[in-house]
């Protein structure tokens, strides 16, 4: 079995500064791991059985790509020319030729991001793989995936072929940081670094005419005296007909 | 400017609608059960398509033959909603066409005879518009649409082989904890320090007549409450009148078992609390002091 983590692929939007026009700085939103990354190598370790098994990671931009290096995966590519785009569909045709270029892959696992939704579904598109989205555990029995899966109140186990891409979706946002020695193995761990030019692919993004405040109402948050606040929240909510 | 919306899941309104702005015909296709189906169908689009999926067989079988189909027929617009299964269609059949994917749609419209999408940008504080230049595929996050009064459509059937992907087992997630179907629901995170605190939001949820939960950390690390209480992603999601949040930052992980609720309301000591740009209502201050205050409050209106 081999499996690529893809990981690293997209700005956090909470960095984001959102001015009073609407208009948005992305300077200060660098590209960084997903609330879904740690999920997504943790599922994708736990495929990795010993023998033959190999899991390499896969990440875009300029940035350091060591932070899977340090949570256990041996070797990583990295398209370093990649800026992050509002089109999921060309962030995922790089990352599926990416996975092309890194060749023999039997799955791709990657985060199913809540922020950039379409991701992980048109790199298997691009690929023409099969795909499941919204997984919680991914495990390989018999040559097949056997993934894990909530459906309104059912947990689900689908059985997918290979070669086949698997969204993880977190169930919790916690994250095991590395210890030193982690860390300083990393560092001697390849990074392949590679370009545009180096897949054959350009990465073209949509027009942005502009931007917006939204005409909804922002939430009623009230601050100060705790009985004065608990005395305007409760009558809020009885103005709501909810108390 | 013809559209298709992909279905496998209930909550489709909102994508069904959206595309009604651009003026062209919107076909729905439908990958799920009959009731699915002719519930979509009753809304009025143009076309419905139906695929019927055999039992143990998932919607995400059909997405490279769906996307086969789509290449053929070749519609401008292409729209999902957020239900993964038809997030897996809209992947396939975006690839198929190559066009732009956009998250977050929460308009579509034609100006000037150009297609233009407006999406929602960091956590929905701005609105973006943006010009595709062609055709795209959009995962619609926009609201649910009121329902239509047009004529109903007819049904026609897709026939279409699948991969070999299959449902191994299902089973049910333990729902017994009575919060389903709560009207009021208060619920409390890592904001409060020790297991004996957990009386303080207790009392604040006898004042409101509410049930009892908590998020994932709280029920699966901590233990303090039961598992079938904690409310998110893999736990229960609700949908009642009120969800008080206490002591919960806001990931989106637990955000995402609230959705359905009618008003979220939070306290939280951190005035930049995430869980205050998803909350109607919200207090800022220390809960101990906070929640004290707020069941004396509760209790003055039975008086």
């Amino acid at each position: 079995m081999r499996a690529v983590v893809v990981y690293k692929w997209s700005r956090n939007a909470a960095d984001a500064l959102v001015r009073a026009d609407g208009s948005i700085d992305w300077r200060n939103a660098k590209m960084s791991p997903g609330e879904d990354d740690p999920a997504a190598l943790a599922a994708a370790l736990r495929l990795i059985r010993g023998g033959d098994d190999e899991l390499v990671g896969l990440t875009i931009g300029d940035g350091d790509a060591s932070w899977a290096l340090a949570r256990g995966v041996a070797s990583t590519w990295s398209v370093e020319d990649l800026p992050a785009l509002a089109d999921n569909g060309s962030t995922a045709a790089v990352l599926a030729a990416a996975v092309r270029r890194i060749g023999g892959v039997d799955v791709v696992v990657i985060g199913d991001s809540r922020q950039e939704p379409g991701v992980a579904a048109a790199v298997a598109g691009r690929l023409a793989w099969s795909v499941v989205l919204g997984a919680q555990t991914v495990e390989a029995v018999d040559g097949r995936l056997h993934v894990t899966r909530r459906v309104a109140d059912v947990r689900q186990t689908v059985v997918v072929p290979t070669p086949a891409v698997i969204g993880i979706a977190a169930e919790s946002d916690l994250d095991r940081a590395p210890g030193m020695k982690e860390l300083l193995a990393a560092r001697k761990r390849p990074v392949n670094r590679i370009g545009l030019a180096d897949l054959g692919v350009t990465a073209g993004d949509v027009q942005t005419l502009g931007c917006r405040r939204p005409e909804t109402a922002p939430a009623r948050v009230f601050a100060g005296d705790p009985a004065q606040s608990a005395a305007q929240f409760v009558s809020a909510l009885r103005a709501e007909g909810v108390l | 400017m013809d559209s298709w919306v992909f279905i496998t899941a209930d909550g489709w309104s909102g994508a069904l609608e959206a595309p009604r702005a651009l003026g062209g015909r919107v076909v729905a296709v439908v990958v799920g059960p009959r009731e699915l189906a002719e519930g979509v169908a009753a809304a009025g689009p143009d076309e419905v398509r139906w695929v019927e999926p055999k039992p143990g067989v998932p919607p995400e079988a059909f997405s490279l033959p769906l996307a086969d189909v789509v290449a053929a027929a070749a519609p401008a617009v292409l729209v999902a909603g957020a239900d993964p299964a038809a997030r897996a269609l809209l992947g396939a059949a975006a690839a198929a066409l190559e066009v732009p994917l956009l998250p977050g749609a929460v308009g579509l419209a034609v100006e000037d005879g150009h297609l233009r999408v407006r999406r929602a940008l960091a956590g929905g504080q701005t609105i973006e518009t943006c010009a595709p230049g062609g055709g795209v595929a959009v995962i619609y996050a926009g609201e649910d649409a009121p329902a239509a009064t047009r004529p109903e459509a007819t049904i026609e059937v897709l026939g279409l082989t699948c991969s070999p992907l299959a449902i191994g087992a299902s089973e049910p997630v333990g729902q017994a904890s009575g919060l389903s179907d709560a009207e009021r629901v208060v619920s409390f995170g890592r904001g409060v320090r020790a297991r004996e605190d957990v009386a303080i939001v207790q009392a604040l949820a006898d004042a409101c007549g509410a049930e009892l939960a908590c998020s994932m950390p709280i029920a699966d690390d901590l233990g303090w409450l039961d598992k079938s209480r904690y409310v998110g992603r893999s736990g229960n999601h609700i949908a009642p009148a009120l969800y008080l949040a206490v002591g919960i930052a806001g990931a989106p992980q637990h955000l995402e078992g609230v959705r359905g609720a009618r008003i979220v309301a939070a306290i939280n000591n951190d005035p930049d609390a995430r869980i205050f740009q998803s909350a109607d209502y919200g207090i800022v201050g220390d809960l101990y002091e906070v929640v004290p205050a707020l069941v004396a409050e509760i209790d003055k209106l039975d008086k």
